[in-house]
């Protein structure tokens, strides 16, 4: 197993740096000049030019390219354009927000939607079941913008529970840090409930229906014991995997939700820098969420392995 | 099976309860009276007011750095830094002292070679700066405090360009930053303005924090404008980044933040219900939208052409469609904006009769247009640009004109409108966009006011007579100088058409109730005499 998981670490060098490379000739290919944005509205074309020239961006796109290739074997991800500071300083800053709302949103997630799955499938056919589909279904198909606004508008101005937006570092007391990341995990763990809940649901039905779970009820079995036990431990394989397909398309959901919650985190560092054409920012972002996502996969495939010892790598 | 349905709902309906209890509820903070968050205009992207044209950078140049001369309410300057100064008689020499108490963010005092070194940076990116330098004969310190602006030739607008607000604004910085390259960014925060910039505190593209300058010594004056006393009453100001618009007003409905630059206008009747909060217009010089023509290819290379579009655009279609509301906009017919002093009605009966979709047709055809393609460019992420562009675009087909929609966001159209060379090779023809409504009393700073060809904006209009009244305009001393150069340079500008006006329209801020003394001056909000109760 050990080989096989340098193999996919080494792997994960490669389309790190494959994704470099396609964003950078997409970028460039984008129309689009931060030189005239940092400029202003009011600057010469003159102005702009001199801008370029400095910002290296006058060079040719295989030296631009070459230079920032070269930085990035080196651990480098270049300087924000507009901020001048290192991009990996930026991503830094912000990783602490993105992944307190990602750790969040998958514990909310995974709780909420085993839990609803092995309930619903427990009562198979039932109003429980009826019900905690029918709710998994709208939590799928709402956008996260549309609970975001909802939750603001019902949450914090009609009942003033909770913040509107912002964060609050883990640093500055455990309420205040949660009380900031409540609506926006909800939110962003919906979607991925009602997805996990339903695979759970099918998976454990499929597993409730097997020989041994009637023997465990015949030598008398808790229910917990059966559900949790026997029955989810073998449906285990089913959820791991859709939860970490569930992780690793967080990354669009948590752009979303960092904007409408306004968290300073690394999904609003994208799109403001996308905004701007902060080339390095977008580049070093797109290279560190491709390397998360191989590396989300990886573990997701190890996890087999403690699930079920017939997985052998 | 023993587990209960009315277990599970007992379970969940005690968890809920617990969440929902008093000790758990968020009091609604009480807001900090010394601590002012603010959501500005857009994201603070660079710290060098001089480097940048961008309005926010002055923003952060109007609470970090101080200026010699300031706007009063009535739009004279007035001595800011300054103390005592003084032209001589032949109107060539200005002398300048600078008054007590002047320090800098470190500590240090002000100097006059701080000064000194700082004209001359501004001047080489302001557009007055480079105008003033032409006369310059020496500018140098004297001794510690003062320092003298010698001249060629009397150059009336030397004092008021040290007190405009046009970007960049001449903002006073320590002698070391200010001989960084004007073309490089400075890299210090230290100022001698009435607030600090506090790095530590600050996230770049989240928030960017404010603190009291303890040190600062305002005029005894009382405040008027830009002018008089700067007393900082806040402790802290913090600017949050806040790009969604929804999320930014249910702030500040939930009070955490206490003032909004930019509400959407949809909104504004939301917001003028709640008690809690007052929408106010702080500018009234607002913003004036402009089309501008490309000078260098068919068909706008030809007048007549230009003539047709200010017989076809119908200014009221224009506005209407993204302000609605009439009471925040003003159809207009000087090249100078509305109501500003130089604002005047010369030249302008195609104004009478616009939109005459029939005048613009037949001009159109005696431009000689032969049905070339007419790129107008559509920046889409701005109402206002992208609202106008579809409008244009309709009325050029209405009347047999090939206009084409080039579709982009803001940071392609400012791309493509750099480029000199014809449609087919990546070129255009019209772009739409819009500046700050007090900028265009003054045609030096106001780019877009400037017929200097290829040297000059983009569109690259060009007109020798204009240019000249221009820079007479510059020289001259007297408010009524000046407005009867307007009146010729309009005549001219309404003849050749360098662009087209679109219409003035202002832009309400919502705050919070308890906050008082916001300044309503136009360019700049500072949060200088600024109170929270």
């Amino acid at each position: 197993m050990a080989a096989y998981t340098l193999r996919r670490l080494g792997s994960t060098v490669v389309v790190m740096l494959l994704v470099g490379i396609f964003v950078f000739a997409l970028l460039h290919i984008a129309p689009g000049d931060p030189a005239a944005i940092i400029a202003g509205d009011n600057a010469t074309p003159a102005e702009i030019a001199s801008i370029r020239q400095q910002l290296g961006l006058a060079d040719p796109l295989s030296v631009q390219f070459v230079r920032w290739f070269w930085h990035l074997l080196h651990g480098n991800f270049g300087i924000s354009i507009f901020s001048d500071t290192p991009v990996i300083t930026l991503i830094g800053q912000r990783v602490p927000a993105t992944l307190s709302l990602t750790v969040l949103t998958i514990a909310f997630a995974v709780i909420v939607a085993v839990a609803a799955g092995v309930f619903a499938a427990w009562r198979a056919g039932g109003v429980l079941d009826g019900s905690l589909m029918g709710f998994a279904a709208l939590g799928f198909s709402t956008p996260v913008f549309v609970v975001g606004y909802f939750l603001i508008y019902f949450f914090s101005i009609r009942l003033r529970w909770l913040p509107v937006q912002g964060y609050v570092p883990l640093s500055h007391g455990l309420w205040p840090w949660l009380s900031h990341l409540i609506l926006p995990t909800i939110a962003l763990g919906l979607a991925y409930v009602a997805l996990i809940a339903r695979i759970t649901r099918a998976s454990m039905l499929e597993v409730l229906a097997e020989d041994y779970i009637r023997t465990a009820r015949a030598k008398g079995a808790s229910t917990e014991a059966i559900l949790f036990r026997h029955a989810l431990k073998n449906a285990g394989v089913p959820i791991v995997t859709v939860i970490g397909i569930g992780v690793a398309l967080l990354v669009s959901g948590v752009v979303v939700t960092e904007t409408v919650f306004n968290i300073p985190g690394i999904g609003r560092l994208a799109v403001d820098a996308i905004t701007n054409r902060d080339y390095p920012i977008i580049q070093g972002v797109m290279v560190i969420f491709s390397g998360a996502y191989v590396i989300i996969n990886l573990l997701v495939d190890l996890t087999y392995t403690l699930i079920d010892p017939r997985v052998r790598y | 099976m023993t587990l209960s349905r009315r277990t599970i709902l007992k379970n969940g309906a005690a968890g809920a309860l617990a969440a929902a209890t008093p000790g758990t509820r968020r009091a609604h903070a009480a807001s900090n009276t010394k601590i002012m968050n603010a959501v500005m205009q857009g994201d603070l992207r660079s710290f060098d007011p001089i480097w940048t044209t961008a309005n926010i950078s002055a923003y952060y140049g109007a609470m970090v750095y101080d200026t010699l001369f300031a706007t009063d309410a009535n739009f004279q300057p007035q001595p800011q830094m300054v103390g005592k100064w003084g032209l001589s008689e032949d109107k060539r020499t200005y002398t300048f002292a600078l008054r007590d108490g002047l320090l800098w963010h470190d500590g240090t005092p002000v100097t006059a070679a701080d000064c000194v070194a700082s004209i001359r940076r501004w001047a080489v990116r302001n557009s007055g700066g480079q105008m003033m330098m032409e006369y310059v004969t020496d500018l140098s310190a004297r001794d510690d405090k003062t320092f003298i602006l010698a001249l060629k030739q009397p150059f009336g607008l030397t004092v008021p360009a040290f007190a405009a607000t046009s970007t960049p604004d001449c903002f006073m910085m320590p002698k070391k930053a200010a001989e960084t390259d004007p073309f490089q960014q400075i890299t210090s925060h230290i100022g001698s303005g009435p607030f600090t910039f506090n790095e530590k505190e600050t996230r770049p593209g989240s928030r960017y924090v404010f603190d009291r300058f303890t040190k600062y010594v305002p005029r005894p004056e009382p405040p008027s404008g830009f002018a008089g006393g700067k007393v900082v009453k806040l402790d802290r100001v913090v600017w949050q980044n806040i790009t969604d618009d929804q999320t930014a007003l249910a702030a500040l409905e939930s009070g955490e933040i206490d003032f909004f630059e930019l509400p959407p206008l949809d909104l504004l009747p939301q917001l003028q219900s709640n008690p809690d909060i007052k929408v106010r217009v702080l500018d009234p010089s607002g913003n004036c939208g402009m089309m501008r023509l490309n000078w260098l290819h068919p068909p706008f290379n030809n007048v007549k052409a230009r003539q047709a579009m200010l017989y076809l655009t119908n200014q009221a279609d224009i506005l209407k469609a993204t302000f609605g509301n009439p009471k925040y906009y003003h159809e207009i017919d000087s090249i100078f904006g509305y109501q500003t002093p130089m604002a005047n009605g010369a030249n302008s009966a195609w104004f009478k009769s616009a939109p005459d979709p029939a005048k613009a047709k037949q001009l159109f055809k005696e431009s000689g247009y032969g049905g070339e393609k007419v790129i107008v460019l559509q920046a889409t992420d701005f109402d206002f640009m992208n609202n106008s562009a579809q409008l244009i675009a309709g009325w050029l087909k209405e009347i047999g004109v090939n206009a084409e929609l080039a579709a982009s966001t803001w940071g392609g159209v400012i791309t493509r409108r750099a480029v000199m060379a014809p449609d087919d090779k990546g070129g255009w023809d019209i772009f739409i966009t819009y500046g700050p409504g007090y900028d265009w009393n003054n045609p030096i700073t106001m780019v877009a006011l400037g017929c200097n060809g290829r040297k000059g904006w983009f569109g690259w209009p060009e007109n020798a007579g204009y240019e000249t009244l221009r820079r007479q305009w510059a020289l001259v001393s007297t408010l009524a100088e000046r407005q009867a150069i307007a009146q010729k340079m309009q005549t001219i500008a309404w003849n050749v058409v360098p662009q087209v006006m679109l219409g003035q329209w202002v832009s309400p801020v919502a705050m919070r109730s308890n906050v008082h003394g916001i300044i309503g001056m136009p360019d700049i909000i500072p949060f200088w005499n600024v109170t929270k109760t």
